[in-house]
């Protein structure tokens, strides 16, 4: 419990909307606003960023204000969870071209595993070797998908 | 009778062998997604999206709706057996689901909750083929202010009544249309929020942005969840047949919650968690004896689960009619609907009117359908209950990845995938519904192409939107919303 009587939450997500009102302000002036009769491409999106603008700052304000109450049960970031899946989808993608759809889906589940918990490899390797497989069969075999299973092999 | 003919041809494109097999995938797999917590139906229509690029429209709209109404099925029976609601339309039906298991009534209430989500469907579909035409006839006279002034109400109703905060929801809103602005501007040519990027000025893929909202956060948020307790529930054909008195309570809910969930459901914006809670406090209303609520009243899972049903076949009459969609999902259904070339309007109906009357052929169909896979077969979902999450996440996101790249064979989608996940997370983390935001993105390109013509019409004059009836009185009832929501939250706040 810190002494900070203010709803974290809603203050950081304020100041984030805000801000990206504002970065949208900034760029959309960039392209031709023209008039309110002949709207060029820049009138909407500088629009848009300034409601942004203004409701953020209004959340921000609003969550100064109050202390979150006892209802509203925090939902604690789970990094490694975060981690695991971001890591399983950057290798996906990384190697779907390069080395193939079966390399790619098996890094992706062996990652994207650990986000579970503590890593059991042997569990982890089984099963990225059966959904590697089935993956192969579904979609290769199955639905044609214009990948080859290992880059450079038919 | 022209019904007799739309109904043949609705019959005809309906009883088709591939579109029997779509229908039969879609309520299947809707019923999978519902049963098991963890993946809603939005995740799963995200991740079935890239499948409909190499089907036809009217098979791929069979499908989409199928997962859609299904999972209304599926989300009961989670809640019930084990507290857990499989969707969120389900979230209701714990409150006296679970209480029912407890007591041993657990046959009962998967019993009556799949009529009532039967019965729910059916009046749904007749106001969807009895009024959609009517509707789209009246909405055949508006033009671009009317439209706009629609799409500002069903985005404001969509924020309002959300889940979450109303300011939240706006802030979703808007940042959605800020997103869809992102590609190339349609009337000058000018490249938005492109920076040099070359695969962004057809703007941001639908498929990959809804996958990362609703599929990856989801799979982030609930990778590393303990398993749940495997359902005891052991299928007992006799424990299923509800009492004289389960009868006599639970029919007029039906009908009630019926009402109540298609009403909700043909708002523009207004989803069918609404209408499932809205109909359980009807009920407790209603009630001579409020308190048994809580504590396994059969009335309290039979209403929500009418309701619910009741609004998902409703909310396809504006989607259809006017292209506002009723929620987030029917958004994703009307950007399938826009990929392959349709726009929804009022001239859907008779420009394809074979997608349409197939489509309200294809729900009663499904519905039947859904029923045998409920019931006869809720054995089989019980057991699919018993598969840990750690096993099914990775699966979902071999899916997603595969689907994503697959739409255009870019890898750059399966990075945006990643992206919005991430962004997904953080707004979860900070309490920021997604749906609100997909509906904004969705129909962020169409309202300011109306915005534009509007002020082209009435040469810059905003009172444009105040002088023809239809758009002032659509304006009048968002603002009326923003007032009374600010009002109760102001008392809130004193009192």
């Amino acid at each position: 419990m810190s002494g900070l009587r203010l709803d974290r939450r809603a203050v950081a997500g304020g100041c984030l909307a805000a801000a990206l009102g504002a970065f949208a302000i900034w760029e959309g002036s960039g392209y031709a606003i023209g008039t309110v009769r002949r709207m060029g491409p820049g009138w909407f999106p500088v629009a848009l960023g300034g409601l942004l603008m203004a409701m953020g700052l209004a959340l921000a304000l609003w969550g100064l204000r109050r202390t979150p109450t006892d209802e509203e049960p925090a939902e604690r970031p789970d990094w490694r969870a975060l981690a695991a899946v971001a890591a399983g989808l950057a290798g996906f993608a990384a190697l779907v071209e390069r080395a193939g759809l079966v390399p790619a889906v098996f890094a992706l589940v062996a990652l994207a595993s650990l986000a579970a918990g503590p890593p059991r490899p042997l569990r982890i390797l089984a099963l990225s070797a059966v959904i590697s497989a089935l993956a192969f069969l579904i979609f290769r075999l199955g639905l044609g998908l214009p990948l080859p299973a290992f880059a450079g092999w038919r | 009778m022209a019904l007799f003919d739309n109904l043949a041809l609705g019959l005809a494109t309906a009883l088709s062998p591939s579109a029997l097999m779509f229908c039969f995938a879609g309520v299947t797999l809707g019923t999978l997604i519902g049963v098991l917590p963890g993946i809603g139906a939005m995740a799963a229509i995200a991740m079935l999206l890239p499948l409909t690029y190499h089907v036809p429209p009217t098979e791929a709209l069979i499908m989409l709706a199928g997962i859609y109404y299904g999972a209304q099925y599926g989300g009961s029976t989670a809640s019930i057996l084990l507290r857990l609601p499989g969707t969120a339309q389900a979230a209701v039906v714990t409150l006296d689901g679970y209480p029912m298991t407890q007591a041993g009534r657990a046959g009962v209430a998967l019993f009556i909750t799949t009529l009532a989500s039967f019965a729910g469907s059916m009046i749904g579909v007749l106001l969807l083929a009895g009024f959609a035409p009517v509707l789209a006839g009246i909405a055949g006279s508006f033009r671009a202010p009317e439209y706009f002034a629609l799409m500002v109400l069903g985005l404001v109703a969509a924020a309002m009544l959300g889940q979450g905060t109303p300011l939240r929801g706006m802030i979703m809103v808007v940042a959605g249309l800020a997103l869809g602005t992102v590609g190339t501007d349609l009337q000058s040519g000018t490249f938005r929020f492109v920076f040099g990027e070359q695969r962004l000025t057809d703007g941001l893929g639908l498929v990959a942005v809804a996958m990362g909202l609703f599929g990856v956060s989801e799979v982030i948020a609930n990778a590393a969840r303990p398993p749940h307790e495997r359902p005891a529930y052991r299928v007992d054909w006799r424990a299923m047949i509800p009492t004289r008195e389960d009868w006599r309570r639970a029919l007029p809910a039906m009908g009630r919650g019926s009402v109540v969930g298609a009403w909700f459901g043909t708002l523009p914006g207004t989803g069918s968690s609404i209408a499932a809670f809205v109909s359980y406090a009807v009920e407790k209303r209603v009630s001579r004896r409020p308190e048994r609520f809580g504590k396994g009243a059969i009335e309290g899972v039979t209403a929500p689960e009418a309701a619910n049903n009741a609004a998902a076949q409703t909310a396809f009459i504006p989607t259809l009619t006017l292209g506002v969609p009723g929620d987030a999902v029917l958004a994703l259904m009307l950007g399938a609907l826009i990929l392959h070339g349709i726009i929804p309007g009022p001239g859907l109906i008779e420009a394809q009117p074979s997608l349409f009357w197939g489509l309200v052929v294809s729900f009663v169909i499904g519905n039947l359908m859904l029923v045998v896979l409920n019931l006869p077969l809720i054995g089989l979902w019980v057991s699919i209950l018993r598969i840990p999450y750690r096993l099914l996440y990775p699966a979902v996101l071999v899916f997603v990845c595969i689907g994503v790249y697959s739409v255009r064979n870019a890898v750059f989608d399966v990075w945006l995938v990643l992206v919005f996940g991430l962004v997904g997370y953080g707004m979860r983390l900070l309490r920021f519904e997604p749906a609100p935001l997909i509906l904004g993105f969705i129909l962020g390109p169409l309202m300011e192409q109306y915005l534009r013509r509007s002020m082209a019409i009435s040469r810059g004059d905003p009172m444009v939107f105040l002088e023809r009836p239809m758009s002032a009185a659509f304006l009048a009832v968002a603002g009326g919303l923003i007032g009374w929501i600010a009002v109760s939250a102001w008392r809130g706040r004193r009192g």
